[in-house]
């Protein structure tokens, strides 16, 4: 306990310096900013921003981008409510309610109640991952090369069985993902593969690159085909702060989706994207009367924001801890942490202590922050949503252009992020998710190296996955992930969870 | 014979797989795979490969038997004029410059929405240039030409 104390205290020290609180705020503020347009969700944001904290030392750096990762994620609850459009999975549930309490004059108080909502479910997060950093690093130690593959099959699992539509269609993707993930320079005999010859593919694809291609890109084109169809409130915002009836009623849905989003995001393979949707559904079985929901039930937004929050920042976890990205943002993280010399993984910890503790405290700076910046602000978060579309995607793009050139001074790499938005396009034309390819993608090149690894310590067994035994245990519950995810049963209610989507 | 796909999407769906799958077979073709206990550079891209291949074998073929949806229509004009403007903008910003490469990508993506209209999207561009020169050149300073060919720099 006293070790935590003092940890937090490190962290804190390390975060409320005025250089770095300025950064957590810039962070929040301009993540806010672009988080809230439309059809721009965290991915396609953090992407864009990452070239902002380059200049800047590493624990600045990663604190910054946190906070443009929780500004993301707010102005997309935001828009959720404002204009019913979600700006990614995990804001789907928000517009079910939160867009009918707006259209009732209410925005105010969803807008409210999301943002206590966040602060509750973030500061109980952070003390989670204080508490379960350190003995999760020692935990870490015990894993050997099978162990980091067979966990790492086990999230792509998962990834599966959270995305949309055919199963088939979603293990497709995923492999499409490892393919794309071995383009590059050969880690052990330095032979180029797949680079036809391109010099700037010798590193392999930068995953900023195809991140930015499939949502930042191809997510524009979507929205050109699909007629304007915004909603922007017309009402007023009315008042910010809850009444006491409405606290007393979003309490324990707060406390609820905390719990569940917090848990689901520890899991690798984008848990946290499940965390909304099963907060929603928890509440509306606990409610008394269920028909509110739907009809702007607060509960219905409070729940699920405090899971979409939570899960946001447990998925820290296994990155800082095992040094894998659980989901797309946390890998746009690791690219960015990689650039300023920080390799993620247990080591973090050790060797770098003011850097985690220091980012830990400050998610907890930022959830305060976005309380404190974005309540008044909301009127010009309403402002800026009236911009018409066909302004805003051109800036939209030259936004995308600038940051992906500045990420490694590349023109090649604009061009590169040009065509995987056509290829994201064609993905969407034919019914693949983008996702799971991206989970695939970012696991890939360590999935490769720990499975050779663990291939030559076994001298090509493959045997070696399911004779040690937390290998095994982690090969059973995958097989049982899937074959559960198959069953005619769970399949036709995971078909209904996600009907919710539009 | 087409009327007798039963899943249009998933058939077409399939056919992407294969066709990625033969790309990558044909320029991964030269790569050794070694063996399973000292794995070459071409064992896991060629496996995966063939993976990727057999899926949409396997999606075309069931294409034939499970109902599906229909494919839906293809736009050439937003696809065309946005990834164009960004290609627009990866072959202008080093010998031209951010002046001419941001307002490039402004005025061509411009061209991807029939709501477009001219003077607007002129100004707008002016006004977007001035923004991110003053953003990401001066207030930023990330290493982007400005105007090689006016200023130098």
């Amino acid at each position: 306990m006293t070790e935590l104390l003092s940890h937090l205290l490190l962290g804190f020290s390390t975060a409320l310096t005025l250089q770095n609180l300025m950064l957590c705020f810039i962070g929040c503020m301009v993540g806010t900013l672009i988080g809230v347009l439309p059809g721009v969700g965290p991915i396609a944001t953090i992407a864009m921003l990452m070239p902002l904290t380059f200049k800047l030392e590493p624990t600045g750096a990663l604190i910054m981008l946190a906070g443009i990762y929780y500004g993301a994620q707010y102005g997309g609850s935001t828009t959720a409510i404002l204009v019913n459009i979600p700006g990614e999975a995990t804001a789907v549930v928000t517009t079910l309610d939160g867009h009918q309490m707006a259209r009732q004059g209410r925005a105010g108080v969803a807008l409210g109640i999301a943002a206590i909502g966040s602060f509750i479910a973030g500061s109980i997060a952070t003390l989670i991952i204080a508490a379960l950093g350190v003995p999760l690093t020692k935990l870490a130690l015990l894993f050997g090369p099978a162990e980091y593959f067979s966990l790492m099959v086990l999230g792509l699992a998962f990834a599966v069985v959270l995305a949309r539509g055919s199963v088939f269609k979603a293990i497709g993707m995923i492999i499409v993902g490892l393919l794309l993930a071995t383009v590059g320079t050969d880690l052990e005999t330095g032979e180029e593969r797949l680079t036809f010859g391109i010099q700037g593919l010798a590193d392999g694809i930068d995953f900023a690159v195809l991140a930015m291609g499939l949502f930042g890109f191809a997510e524009v084109l979507r929205n050109l085909e699909a007629p304007e169809a915004r909603d922007v409130v017309k009402r007023a915002i009315g008042r910010l702060l809850p009444s006491l009836e409405d606290f007393k009623r979003s309490l324990w849905p707060i406390l609820r989706g905390t719990g569940i989003g917090g848990l689901l995001g520890i899991l690798p393979g984008n848990g946290a994207v499940l965390g909304p949707f099963a907060s929603y559904a928890v509440e509306k079985k606990l409610a008394r009367d269920p028909h509110r929901f739907g009809t702007g039930a607060i509960e219905g937004v409070a729940g699920p924001e405090s899971a979409n929050n939570a899960g946001a920042q447990t998925s820290f976890i296994p990155l800082l801890t095992l040094g894998i990205p659980p989901n797309a943002v946390m890998a746009l993280m690791v690219g960015a942490m990689t650039i300023h010399g920080v390799i993620p993984g247990p080591q973090v910890i050790s060797k770098a202590p003011t850097l985690f503790w220091g980012m830990i405290a400050s998610m907890w700076i930022g959830n305060l922050m976005l309380l404190i910046i974005n309540l008044p602000l909301i009127g010009l978060w309403v402002r800026l949503l009236k911009v018409p579309y066909r302004l805003m995607f051109p800036a939209i793009l030259v936004f995308c252009c600038i940051g992906i050139y500045s990420i490694n001074n590349s023109p090649d790499d604009v061009m590169l992020t040009a065509l995987f938005g056509f290829f994201g396009y064609a993905l969407y034309k034919v019914g693949f998710e983008p996702a799971p390819l991206l989970l695939g993608f970012v696991l890939g090149r360590l999935l490769e190296e720990k499975m050779r690894q663990a291939l030559v310590l076994s001298h090509g067994s493959f045997m070696t996955f399911v004779e040690r035994p937390v290998s095994a245990l982690l090969l059973a519950i995958t097989l049982i992930v899937v074959v559960v995810a198959m069953l005619p049963a769970v399949s036709q209610k995971r078909d209904r969870v996600f009907a919710e989507q539009p | 014979m087409k009327k007798r796909i039963r899943s249009p999407q998933d058939a077409a769906a399939g056919l992407l797989l294969v066709v990625l799958a033969g790309i990558a077979l044909w320029g991964g073709a030269q790569l050794s795979t070694g063996s399973l206990g000292q794995m070459g550079p071409g064992m896991l891209p060629l496996g995966l490969a063939v993976l990727t291949g057999l899926g949409g074998i396997g999606l075309i073929v069931a294409s034939f038997f499970v109902p599906g949806l229909a494919l839906e229509r293809w736009h050439l004009r937003g696809p065309l004029f946005v990834l164009g403007a960004a290609v627009v903008f990866g072959l202008t910003v080093r010998p031209l410059g951010l002046i001419v490469a941001a307002p490039a990508v402004v005025v061509i993506s411009a061209l991807a929405s029939s709501e477009s209209r001219w003077i607007e999207t002129v100004v707008f561009a002016v006004v977007m240039t001035v923004l991110c020169v003053g953003l990401f050149k001066y207030l930023l300073g990330l290493p982007i030409p400005l105007a090689p060919w006016w200023i130098g720099y």
